[in-house]
């Protein structure tokens, strides 16, 4: 059991670090943007194929290396299909389409969302006859810098994977009916890819946590009320240590959610488990973190309340934690005591 | 990074699961697992099974008892003792004066009392609080004068756990009224608690049990040769008693233990057509406590790795802070579990209620302690802001 991070590890979040400190733009409200700067820069960095083999085009590392760079993107506020693409090209497999996705020179994200549906990693009205596709995906992440589309449909085999190249879109609404398909393979990949991206988000989420906790902690130090800075008073300071309690134990879960994909990709009872304590903790931090703000808080050109709408997708993203603790619910009769390092 | 226990690791514990679950009477453990209150008899017995091989104070020094152990070998040690519900060793013995005694004490004192001390053979109990003094414990006003050879000891000290079995005391004394802060006039002295003046008197709490007393000294003479380290140097030790542990101040392995058996005792309470483990608000509620656990659990795994040599440090605060809330949060799932069967305390002869349902609701309010004890919840969080954050309020 070994929590630390190797040296290469160290040196790839400083490297992610600067080159996403160079090329961030100042958060705004509403729908991502997609920042082809920003993916250009996590491209040449090989982010974008940090945790797939070498000879698949990717870069040999893992899911920690992923996760310490989401952590940074997070950090910062930047708002990017990181985990969208890298389930994406797990999806893909062999397909060719995820060498250009892992290059960069082509965005391609997945279309796992039903109109009204709450989340099921299952489509349930998209469905296939074999070769054309019949169903909607809404909202399709980042549909209005036109990314080349995974989906997922049912079929008489089980569900299937397909590729869209050049979907057209309406809005971020996606009707497949007519949209040429490229049958890509079966489902093997799905719980693979589900359990990378969920974990690339609470990386993300890690990062913004920290962030609204030490902006926060700032402001507690510098505002004054009352002729006294505002850490004078134990209500507030009290609140900020629960965020602070609230992070570390996120962040133990989040790292320990890396370190099970990095042994078991297909490790889902880990990332569920991770999913919950994130989302609770974003919660958590990201509404202490406007309210201990006051108004100031609640303005757009203020970085704080930025933070918290990221957290809020983070927990509506690949199932919220209702959903996830739903599905561990079903499973605790299965065994008696918890065992994390067995 | 690496997930999971090596060879040698696994094997370790494998070796302190079987001699937990096997050199342990069954009785006593079964006792600790239904939440019964147990006698002297029952925690001396344990503990000196325990010190027999080597597994009651592995912390300490390797030439008074201690084991060579990794910090990770410590925390398989108390996960498996808990998960096997063996009671801790005696914590007033392992883990507060001993480690005081090891660290600060003359050669003397350690040859005096540290083996006695490990076999439990010397039984210890803590004197700090006061009825002035609580949260505020460098407040405190229990006087030593020196005279000759001796302290003369008055005052008096509160919630002193199972000083009714206790043969001696380390007890916070005010050696210097005139310091010129509180923390730099206190001492710390052994007291043997047959000393005449003397006098234990019991306190009796919400779950009907005895577990603290009043303890009050009445020109109590000491010998001086039983202060601890030097005068005046009380504050420090006391602190270091209070922070030195961190792999046992988040009590994982028995809260792991008390959400297996609220398990075992849902699926046995029946409701509807099923037990209470097929009620969905049941399940999400253990489900839930699982991440909070492991959350937890991960969380002293990892800070165990950065061990800073004993030092306190305020990592330790996020452990008793989220340990004793998850404590709490278990036993109140169990006591729902029990519903109307936990409504009488008694077992009486005859009852098809089994005991852990009798105890739920005692059990439930004796751990509204966990959040006081040890720095209140509330002095937890501001070593936190003040410790980490570095909000000085």
């Amino acid at each position: 059991m070994d929590f630390k991070f190797t040296d290469e590890q160290d040196s790839l979040r400083e490297a992610a670090r600067d080159a996403i400190g160079r090329n961030r733009t100042e958060p705004v409200p509403g729908d991502a943007v997609h920042n082809e700067k920003m993916w250009q820069a996590l491209a040449e960095l090989g982010a974008l194929g940090l945790p797939f083999p070498e000879d698949a085009g990717g870069m040999g590392a893992g899911p920690i290396e992923a996760m310490i760079v989401a952590a940074e993107l997070g950090r910062v506020g930047a708002r990017t299909a990181y985990a969208d693409t890298l389930m994406a090209v797990t999806l893909l497999g062999q397909d060719e389409l995820a060498g250009a996705a892992m290059e960069g020179s082509r965005l391609v994200v997945p279309a796992l969302y039903e109109p009204m549906r709450a989340w099921s990693p299952e489509p349930a009205r998209v469905t296939t006859d074999g070769s054309a596709l019949e169903g909607v995906r809404e909202p399709v992440p980042f549909a209005a810098a036109a990314p080349a589309v995974v989906t997922t449909a049912r079929g008489d085999d089980g569900i299937a994977v397909y590729a869209i190249e050049s979907p057209t879109f309406d809005g971020a609404r996606l009707d497949l009916a007519g949209q040429s398909a490229r049958h890509v393979g079966g489902d093997a990949h799905l719980r693979q890819a589900l359990n990378l991206g969920t974990l690339v988000l609470a990386g993300e989420a890690l990062g913004a946590m920290e962030s609204a906790l030490g902006l926060t902690v700032e402001y507690l130090k510098s505002r004054k009320q009352f002729g006294v800075p505002l850490m004078k008073f134990q209500t507030l300071t009290q609140r900020a240590a629960d965020m602070y309690t609230s992070l570390e134990l996120a962040r133990s879960a989040i790292y320990f959610g890396a370190m099970s994909l990095a042994e078991d990709p297909e490790d889902d009872l880990t990332i569920s488990r991770m999913k919950v304590i994130t989302g609770k903790a974003g919660k958590h931090i990201g509404q202490e973190a406007i309210q201990l703000h006051g108004g100031i808080g609640m303005t757009a050109e203020y970085a704080v309340g930025h933070y918290t709408a990221r957290l809020t997708e983070i927990e509506h993203s690949l199932g919220d934690t209702r959903y996830h603790l739903g599905r561990l619910a079903a499973r605790v009769k299965d065994y008696g005591a918890l065992d994390l390092v067995g | 990074m690496e997930r999971g226990l090596s060879a040698e690791e696994a094997q370790f514990r494998q070796e302190m699961r079987e001699f937990f679950t096997t050199k342990v009477p069954q009785e006593i453990r079964d006792k600790v697992a239904a939440g019964e209150e147990l006698t002297k008899e029952d925690l001396a017995t344990s503990h000196k099974i325990l010190n027999e091989h080597g597994c009651a104070v592995p912390q300490w020094p390797v030439e008074w008892g201690g084991q060579d152990w990794s910090d990770l070998q410590r925390y398989i040690w108390l996960d498996e003792m808990q998960l096997a519900n063996v009671p801790a060793p005696l914590p007033f013995n392992a883990n507060m004066i001993g480690p005081v005694i090891a660290t600060f004490g003359s050669e003397e004192m350690k040859k005096r009392f540290l083996p006695p001390t490990a076999a439990l053979d010397i039984w210890w109990c803590q004197g700090f609080s006061e009825p002035e003094s609580g949260s505020d414990l460098a407040s405190l006003r229990t006087t030593a004068v020196r005279d000759g050879d001796e302290y003369v000891v008055n005052g008096q000290k509160t919630w002193t756990t199972l000083g009714q079995h206790a043969d001696w005391i380390f007890n916070l004394v005010r050696t210097d009224p005139n310091a010129p802060k509180q923390q730099q006039g206190i001492s710390m002295l052994l007291i043997d608690m047959k000393t005449p003046g003397v006098t234990v008197r019991p306190i009796q709490l919400i779950d009907g049990g005895h577990e603290v007393n009043e303890v009050f000294f009445e020109n109590v003479r000491v010998p001086a040769d039983q202060l601890v380290g030097e005068e005046n140097r009380g504050w420090d030790y006391a602190k270091f008693l209070l922070g030195n542990e961190r792999v046992g101040v988040a009590p994982t392995g028995w809260i792991k233990r008390k959400l297996a058996s609220a398990k075992e005792y849902a699926a046995s309470v029946a409701a509807g057509d099923g037990t209470l483990l097929d009620d969905p608000l049941v399940s999400a509620r253990i489900a839930e406590l699982e991440c909070d656990l492991a959350a937890l659990e991960l969380t002293v795994l990892r800070v165990a790795a950065n061990s800073h040599g004993g030092k306190p440090d305020p990592a330790s605060s996020i452990l008793k802070l989220r340990g004793s809330e998850l404590q709490q949060d278990v036993l109140e799932l169990i006591a729902d579990i029990a519903g109307p069967s936990s409504l009488a305390w008694s077992d009486a002869d005859g009852s098809e209620v089994p005991e852990w349902a009798h105890n739920a609701t005692p059990v439930y309010l004796n751990f509204r302690k966990a959040s006081i004890y040890g720095g209140s919840n509330e002095v937890q969080r501001g070593v936190i802001s003040s410790g980490i954050l570095g909000l000085k309020g």
